[in-house]
């Protein structure tokens, strides 16, 4: 045994003999003798494999800051048989925070000394205010109570510790006129604020009763709502919703109406018509508050449309390659263009002349351009459609017109075939000729 | 070829500005045997070419023709070095060829061209005389464009010899093509054009209606908010 362990670099054991200390396994360590190596050695009772982790050889230094070393694990086993079993007593106690003086038992260590009951402290009470007779006649008398109601409200108040709704269930109805929660939470916090206020007390606890009395209405209203109501008011939230995304998304077009307006004069006059032009608007505008200022116009001018790369670059390359559309183009663009150039007749590839690319770029950036100009417009015509309801709506009887060359065919279909309201919520019609 | 010493290969100046254009013709003809081949079941024999659109012999810059033909096709990869660049084969059905042109300058990155193999008659095939309906054809026209070449590039584009005495002519009438083609892109632009005006003019009078509208929402709020 002595072998093994020698070749397995174990410890001996301190004595071979079964004492209590061996089972038990307390104070082993102090004992044993110094170790004399260098290594570091396996704290009892780790595995070896955790242990060969930390340590591979000799030299190699833990990475680890040891931090129990040569102590082993705290408690290798149950340390049994050190003590008796300490006895508990099933015992009768009472509750000094009953008023009947109910005897119950519990268990309990008869080595605790016997205390009050813990649970005792609880049972709080609270301090209702009191008054004298005199103090009544000459302060407290309102129209619609009688001292009699006020002192049998004051003992409700009493014996439910002011929970207002148990003392308005126990009212005596048959004496006095029912009351409700609000009625009898209003007369006893005003008896205890005019009566703090006679004992010279600052804070007076005042209670709104109206406010009380329409929060419950709206409550109760909320509460009753039927399942067709509560339905009704969940499809008028979702298309609220759906009304402020299209709105929203309604405003971002309109921020880039500007910049195809612009873009338009630039493309469709000569450049110096379009010196002229900008600066004249700049003048026309103020007076309107518009939300795109004249930085984000000249940087429109450059981005709607298609940009197609300028091959300036040394090198060699094919002409059909400079038809070919930017990335950017995205698939519904370069679909819309292929559609337009089926209709008028026109090759997917022209042949690739020096002239023929440059014009078919300019036609295809200028599709674009009308592509947009269209899903704008029909933005516009949109919202002209939902500010003309706005204002029906603020403004019953009166309507606005709309000038006839900005309603296209496929709105006045829709004015004719579906409800109004459809027309507020529906997606914008996006005319596809 | 005796060029100057100052223009090798290494010599890599670009002369800037410079934008030399040499237009091209490419594409394949074909021709039906009539019947299905018992050994192999081809049916047509074609002939993908790659040739000048001017009367040029493009030998001096064209290093050579690379077409990758088919992965069924034994050898798939052909390479021509001199003209007439183009490969025959026979086969029974139609894939893409991808035709690279290398030039004789390597600084100079070689072109690639993309050619649908035509068998079948469809759009953008035509009929050329050959027993009866027998041969298609199927060719593009592309332009190399050399931007900003190299000496060596810029000396051997501009210094090509003719490639016949005799009338250099191809199937296509491109000239043609390229003026129709032209008329319609210009006419059609005009189009969109005037398309746009149109709904610019409306986008204006959409603005202004918009902002007219909410004026007068806001007046009507005003007045709601006073009574």
């Amino acid at each position: 045994m002595a072998d093994v362990r020698d070749i397995m670099e174990l410890e001996h054991p301190a004595s071979q003999e079964v004492t209590r200390e061996s089972i038990i396994g307390s104070d082993k360590q102090r004992k044993r003798p110094p170790t004399t190596t260098k290594t570091q050695k396996r704290p009892e009772g780790m595995h070896r494999e955790v242990f060969a982790l930390l340590y591979n050889d000799n030299k190699d230094v833990s990475p680890l800051f040891p931090s129990d070393t040569g102590h082993g694990y705290k408690q290798t086993k149950i340390k049994l048989g050190m003590r008796k079993p300490r006895k508990w007593k099933w015992v009768p106690f009472t509750n000094p925070a009953r008023t009947d003086g109910a005897v119950f038992h519990h268990w309990r260590r008869p080595s605790d000394e016997p205390k009050e009951y813990p649970f005792a402290k609880f049972n709080k009470k609270v301090d209702i205010c009191t008054y004298t007779d005199a103090e009544y006649q000459q302060h407290l008398r309102v129209d619609g109570w009688t001292k009699d109601e006020t002192d049998h409200m004051m003992q409700l108040a009493q014996r439910f510790d002011l929970r207002f709704i148990l003392m308005a269930d126990r009212y005596d109805t048959e004496k006095f006129p029912k009351r409700s929660v609000e009625d009898i939470k209003d007369r006893y916090y005003k008896i205890c604020g005019i009566m703090s206020k006679l004992r010279g007390e600052k804070k007076i606890y005042t209670y709104d009763v109206d406010h009380e009395k329409r929060r419950k209405e709206q409550l109760k209203k909320l509460y009753d709502r039927t399942q067709e109501q509560i339905e009704e008011e969940q499809f008028l939230l979702l298309e609220l919703k759906k009304i402020e995304a299209r709105k929203k998304e309604r405003e971002r077009k309109t921020q880039d109406l500007q910049k195809l307006i612009s873009q338009a004069d630039s493309q469709s006059e000569t450049p110096r018509k379009t010196d002229k032009k900008l600066p004249k608007k700049k003048i026309a505008n103020p007076s309107r508050p518009s939300r795109v200022d004249t930085a984000h116009i000249l940087q429109a001018v450059e981005t709607a449309g298609i940009k197609f790369p300028d091959y300036k670059n040394s090198g060699v390359s094919l002409r059909s390659q400079r038809m070919k559309l930017p990335a950017n183009v995205g698939q519904k663009k370069s679909k819309g263009i292929e559609q337009m150039l089926q209709e008028i007749g026109l090759e997917l590839n022209p042949i690739p002349t020096e002239e023929i690319c440059q014009n078919f770029n300019e036609l295809r950036s200028d599709m674009v351009l009308l592509m947009e100009i269209k899903s704008a417009l029909s933005t516009c015509e949109f919202e002209l459609q939902s500010l003309r309801h706005q204002y029906e709506a603020l403004n019953p009887g009166k309507t606005l017109t709309i000038p006839p060359q900005l309603i296209s065919n496929l709105d006045l279909e829709n004015k004719a075939g579906t409800g109004e309201i459809i027309d507020v919520v529906g997606s914008p019609s996006t005319p596809t000729s | 070829m005796s060029l100057p010493t100052d223009f090798g290969p290494d010599s890599g100046g670009r002369l800037k500005g410079v934008c030399i254009v040499k237009p091209i013709v490419y594409g394949n003809i074909a021709r039906y045997f009539g019947k299905k081949r018992e050994e192999d079941g081809h049916t047509h024999q074609w002939t993908v070419y790659v040739k000048p659109y001017n009367n040029e012999d493009i030998s001096c810059y064209v290093k050579k023709v690379h077409f990758k033909l088919h992965e069924s096709y034994a050898n798939q990869n052909r390479i021509v070095v001199k003209p007439p660049y183009e490969i025959s084969e026979t086969g029974w059905g139609e894939f893409e060829i991808v035709i690279k042109i290398h030039f004789h300058d390597p600084n100079e990155r070689p072109v690639t061209m993309y050619h649908i193999l035509k068998l079948f008659h469809s759009g953008g095939t035509m009929d050329i005389g050959m027993e009866q309906g027998k041969g298609l054809l199927s060719e593009s026209y592309d332009e190399i464009v050399f931007q900003d070449p190299t000496q060596l590039m810029h000396h051997l584009l501009t210094n090509t010899k003719q490639l016949t005495l005799a009338r250099w002519e191809h199937n296509t009438n491109f000239e043609e093509k390229k003026e129709k083609t032209l008329k319609s892109i210009t006419e059609a632009k005009q189009k969109v054009k005037a398309e746009i005006g149109v709904l610019k003019n409306r986008l204006k009078l959409a603005k202004e209606t918009i902002s007219q509208f909410k004026e007068e929402i806001a007046k009507v709020q005003d007045n709601q908010y006073v009574v």
